[in-house]
C-alpha cells in the first residue's frame, strides 16, 4: 500500500522523477531492439553473400520485398510505410498509442527487405519499434497521454541512439522531428533514454564511431567551396522526395497483389544492383570507403551511382518493402559529395582541395537536413556518426542552406508531407492543435431559452424580458424538434408594437434558413463556415433537437484557457 | 480529495468534455478513479491560478443567471417607514417635510438627500401618473444607506407636482437605493404595482402601514408567478 501511495504522489505531483526512470527502462529496451536488427542485418548479409555472384542474383531483392510485405499485410496486418509518419502521426492524433506488435513487425519486414538487398534504412524501422516499446509501456504504467508521448520519444531517441552509437542525435532527432515540442518536461526523460540507448549499443557491440576518419585540413576556401555542396546536396533531396513520391503513385495504378508489387520492385532494384553494387542494401560500408577516400571511380561513375541509388530506393520502399530513407539519405548524400569533390577537382586541378572524404560528409549532412527539413538532427548526426567535430562550421553551412532551399521549394519534409496534406499534423500549442482538442461540445451555451412555433408573440416578449440572450431556438411542440431560430434584431420593430402582440405567432417571424452544426462537427470548419457567412453563432442541432449555441466569443473564452494550458509548463 | 467530475468541473468552470480531456491528456494534476477525480487540493489551485483558470471553493448556481436581489419592495418599504398627513404647497416644501421624517438619517445626509431630489424633479417630475410620484436622486448614493429604503409619505392635501398626467399628486414614494441595479429592480417592482388601478384606490383610502405593506408583498408574488 505505501508502494502505491508513492507511486500515486509522484503521478499527482510531480513526475518528472517517474518519467525519468521510464524512460531509462524504454531507452534500454529499443537499444537492444536496435543492437538485435543490426546483428540479424548482418548475419542475413553474410549469408546472403554467397549467391550475389550467380546470375539470377536479381531476384533475391524480389524474394525479400514479397516476403516482408506478406508478413507485413498477412501475418502482423499492418500497411507498409517507413514507420517515422506513423509514430508521428500517432503522437499527434492519438497520444502516442501503438500497437504491440508494432514492437517488432518492422524489424523482421525491414530486416527481409534491406538484408536481401533492397535499398532502405533500418533506421526508420527501429524508430517504430522503440517508439511502440515506449508506448506499451507507458499504457502498463498507466500514463496519461502528456506523459506517454514523452516516453513515445524516449522509445525513438534510444533506438537512434543506440543505431548509430549518438546520443545528441537521438535526442535531437526525438525533439525536432518526432514531438516538435522542446520542453524541459520532455527533453530530460529523452537525454537519459539516448544515454541509455547508446550505452546499451556499446555495451553490446562495442563503442566504435561508425564512420570514422582521420581528420581534415580545412581552410576558409573549402568552407566557401561547401556552398556549392549544399545546393546540389538540396537538389538531390528534392530528386529523391519527388522520385519516392512518384514511384508511389505509380505501384498504386498497377493492379496487383501487394506482394507481387514488392517482388517487381525487388526485381527492379536487383537488376540495378548487378551494374551498380552501392545502391543495394543500406550501403554503410561504402558510406565508409568514401569516407576514408577509398572509393576510387570517377566523376562519371559517381554521377551514375546518385541516380541509381536514388532510383533502387525509388523502387523498394514505393512498391511496397519496408525500411526507412535514413541510410539511403546518408549513401546518397556522400556520392553527392564526391562528385562535387571530382567536379571541383576538374575544373580547378591545381586547387589543393581538401580529401573528399569531407565532401561526403557534408554530403550526408545536406541530404539529411534537406529531406527531414531538420537542420540539427543533420548537423549533430554527422557529427556524432564521423567523430569529427572539426568539420562543425562547414557542417552547419551546408545543413542550413540545403534545408532552407529544400522548404522553399517543398514545404513540408518527407516525413511530414502526407501529414500536412490530411491535415493530420498537430504540433503542440499550435492552432489547428488547440481547434483539434477542443469540441464543440465543449463550447456549448445551454442559456438560450427554447419557444414553440405556436407561441404568441405576447407570450414571447415576456421570455425576452428575462433572457439574456439575443437567439431563440423554435421548436416544435410536440415533437420537441428544432424548427427555426428567433433573432431580436429581426423581431425589435415588432417589439415595439402591442397591437400585434396577439396576431402573431412565432412561426411566422422565425428564420427557417438556418446553418446548423451536428455537435461532433470539427472545429475549423465550423468556423469557416461562420466567417463564411458573417455570423458569430450557430445552433447545435443532435438528432432534430436544439442543444445549445456555439459562437466565437465562448470559442475565444475556452481557446484561450486551452492554449494558456497547453503552452505553459509548471 | 476525491470529488465527482461534474462537481470539479463547476468548481474549475470548465465544462465537464474538457475536465475529461484534460484528466486523459495529462493538462490538469489530477487523476481519474472512475467516476471520481482525485487531487490534491493545494497542488490543483496553484496549478489553476498558474494558467488562469478559477477554482471556487462553492460553485456558483449557473454562472450570473440570476440577478441578486436582496430587496424585496415590501422590506425596502417597512425600512422607510409610511407617513402621513405631509404638509406643503409646493414641490420643494412636500419634498423638504418628507425628508424630515425619514428614519436613521443624520441631518447633513437629510439636506443631501434633498437638495438631490430637488435637482432631479427640476430636470423632469416623477410623478408618474395616478396622482403617485417616485422622487429619487439622479445617481445612487451608497454612503447615505447601505441598504435600499422606500419612504411612503401620504400628502396633507394633492399638490400639483407636474405629474405627466397634469393630476394632483397625493402620496410620494422616497426612493434611495445604493446601487443603479438595485434602483431599477425597485423602481421598475413600485411602477407595477402603481399601474394597476386598484393598487391606486387603494392607496387612496391612506392605508395603515401593515395593510400597505400587506398588499405590496401580494403584488410582488403576483410578478414572480408572471415570470
Amino acid at each position: 500500500m505505501p508502494l502505491t501511495r508513492i507511486y500515486r504522489r509522484f503521478m499527482n505531483n510531480n513526475d518528472r522523477l517517474l518519467l525519468m526512470i521510464i524512460g531509462a527502462i524504454v531507452g534500454v529496451c529499443s537499444g537492444i531492439a536496435a543492437v538485435l536488427l543490426n546483428r540479424s542485418l548482418s548475419a542475413m548479409l553474410e549469408w546472403l553473400h554467397h549467391y550475389r555472384d550467380y546470375y539470377w542474383a536479381f531476384i533475391i531483392p524480389a524474394i525479400g520485398a514479397a516476403l516482408s510485405s506478406l508478413f507485413l499485410e498477412k501475418i502482423v496486418k499492418e500497411g507498409a510505410g517507413h514507420g517515422v509518419p506513423e509514430v508521428i502521426y500517432s503522437v499527434s492524433r492519438y497520444g502516442g498509442l501503438l500497437r504491440m506488435r508494432s514492437g517488432f513487425s518492422r524489424l523482421v519486414s525491414s530486416c527481409l527487405t534491406i538484408g536481401s538487398g533492397g535499398s532502405a534504412g533500418p533506421e526508420a524501422p527501429i524508430v517504430m519499434s522503440g517508439s511502440a516499446i515506449g508506448s506499451n509501456i507507458a499504457r502498463m504504467f498507466n500514463l496519461n497521454e502528456r506523459q506517454r508521448i514523452t516516453i513515445v520519444g524516449c522509445g525513438a531517441a534510444g533506438a537512434i541512439s543506440s543505431i548509430f552509437n549518438a546520443p545528441i542525435s537521438g535526442l535531437v532527432f526525438t525533439v525536432e522531428v518526432i514531438l516538435g515540442e522542446w520542453t524541459a518536461l520532455n527533453i530530460v526523460p529523452i537525454a537519459l533514454a539516448s544515454v541509455a540507448g547508446t550505452e546499451i549499443s556499446r555495451i553490446l557491440q562495442g563503442n566504435q564511431i561508425v564512420f570514422g576518419h582521420g581528420g581534415f585540413e580545412i581552410d576558409p576556401a573549402d568552407i566557401a567551396s561547401s556552398l556549392g555542396l549544399a545546393l546540389f546536396a538540396a537538389a538531390a533531396s528534392i530528386l529523391l522526395t519527388r522520385s519516392l513520391r512518384g514511384m508511389h503513385h505509380v505501384s498504386e495504378k498497377v493492379k496487383a497483389p501487394i506482394w507481387i508489387k514488392a517482388a517487381i520492385g525487388g526485381c527492379a532494384v536487383g537488376i540495378i544492383g548487378m551494374f551498380t553494387p552501392v545502391a543495394l542494401g543500406e550501403g554503410y560500408h561504402y558510406i565508409q570507403d568514401m569516407i576514408r577516400g577509398d572509393f576510387s571511380r570517377g566523376i562519371i561513375i559517381a554521377a551514375v551511382c546518385v541516380l541509381t541509388k536514388v532510383l533502387a530506393t525509388s523502387f523498394t520502399l514505393g512498391w511496397g518493402g519496408s525500411g526507412g530513407i535514413f541510410a539511403p539519405c546518408l549513401v546518397i548524400g556522400s556520392l553527392v559529395g564526391l562528385t562535387y569533390h571530382r567536379a571541383l577537382s576538374l575544373i580547378w586541378p591545381s586547387a589543393a582541395w581538401v580529401d573528399e572524404g569531407y565532401f561526403a560528409l557534408l554530403g550526408m549532412a545536406g541530404l539529411i537536413s534537406g529531406i527531414l527539413q531538420a537542420p540539427l538532427t543533420g548537423i549533430f548526426l554527422i557529427v556524432e556518426i564521423t567523430g569529427g567535430y572539426n568539420v562543425i562550421l562547414p557542417l552547419i553551412v551546408v545543413s542550413a542552406v540545403s534545408s532552407s532551399i529544400c522548404h522553399y521549394i517543398e514545404p513540408a519534409s518527407f516525413y511530414l508531407k502526407d501529414l500536412k496534406e490530411k491535415g493530420q499534423l498537430l504540433r503542440p500549442g499550435t492552432d489547428a492543435r488547440v481547434l483539434s482538442d477542443l469540441k464543440v461540445t465543449e463550447l456549448l451555451e445551454t442559456d438560450c431559452i427554447a419557444v414553440h412555433r405556436n407561441m404568441l408573440l405576447r407570450d414571447f416578449i415576456d421570455i425576452v424580458k428575462r433572457s439574456r440572450r439575443n437567439y431563440f431556438p423554435v421548436e416544435d411542440e410536440n415533437t420537441g424538434h428544432f424548427v427555426g431560430m428567433i433573432h431580436l434584431d429581426v423581431i425589435r420593430p415588432f417589439i415595439f408594437n402591442p397591437e400585434i402582440y396577439d396576431a402573431v405567432v412565432l412561426e411566422q417571424i422565425m428564420d427557417t434558413d438556418v446553418d446548423i452544426v451536428p455537435p461532433d462537427a470539427d472545429l475549423p470548419d465550423v468556423l469557416q463556415r461562420m466567417d463564411a457567412k458573417r455570423l458569430f453563432s450557430m445552433p447545435v442541432v443532435a438528432d432534430d433537437k436544439f442543444i445549445g449555441m456555439v459562437s466565437k466569443a465562448t470559442l475565444l473564452d475556452q481557446y484561450r484557457k486551452e492554449l494558456i494550458v497547453q503552452t505553459t509548463t509548471a | 480529495m476525491k470529488l465527482l467530475s461534474s462537481d470539479l468541473a463547476k468548481k474549475l468552470n470548465i465544462p465537464r468534455d474538457t475536465l475529461d480531456r484534460w484528466i486523459r491528456q495529462g493538462r490538469i494534476p489530477v487523476l481519474r478513479k472512475g467516476d471520481a477525480c482525485e487531487f490534491s487540493r493545494g497542488v490543483l489551485i496553484r496549478w489553476a491560478k498558474e494558467h488562469n483558470i478559477d477554482f471556487s471553493e462553492t460553485p456558483s448556481v449557473e454562472g450570473s443567471m440570476t440577478v441578486d436581489h436582496p430587496d424585496s419592495l415590501a422590506s425596502a418599504m417597512i425600512q422607510g417607514g409610511v407617513f402621513y398627513k405631509a404638509p406643503g404647497d409646493g414641490i420643494d416644501e412636500v419634498l423638504q417635510n418628507a425628508v424630515s421624517v425619514i428614519p436613521g438619517l443624520s441631518e447633513k445626509m437629510k439636506q443631501r438627500l434633498l437638495s438631490m431630489l430637488i435637482e432631479r424633479e427640476r430636470m423632469t417630475s416623477t410623478g408618474i401618473g395616478g396622482g403617485v410620484a417616485i422622487p429619487h436622486p439622479r445617481t445612487p448614493i451608497s454612503d447615505i444607506c447601505e441598504t435600499s429604503f422606500i419612504t411612503t409619505c401620504f400628502l396633507e392635501s394633492p399638490i400639483d407636482f407636474k405629474a405627466v398626467d397634469d393630476r394632483p399628486v397625493f402620496v410620494l414614494f422616497i426612493l434611495s437605493s445604493p446601487d443603479i441595479k438595485k434602483h431599477l429592480h425597485l423602481l421598475s417592482r413600485l411602477a407595477f404595482c402603481v399601474r394597476d388601478g386598484d393598487f391606486i384606490s387603494f392607496l387612496k383610502k391612506e392605508p395603515e402601514p401593515d395593510a400597505l405593506y400587506s398588499m405590496v408583498a401580494e403584488f410582488e408574488k403576483r410578478l414572480e408567478v408572471s415570470r
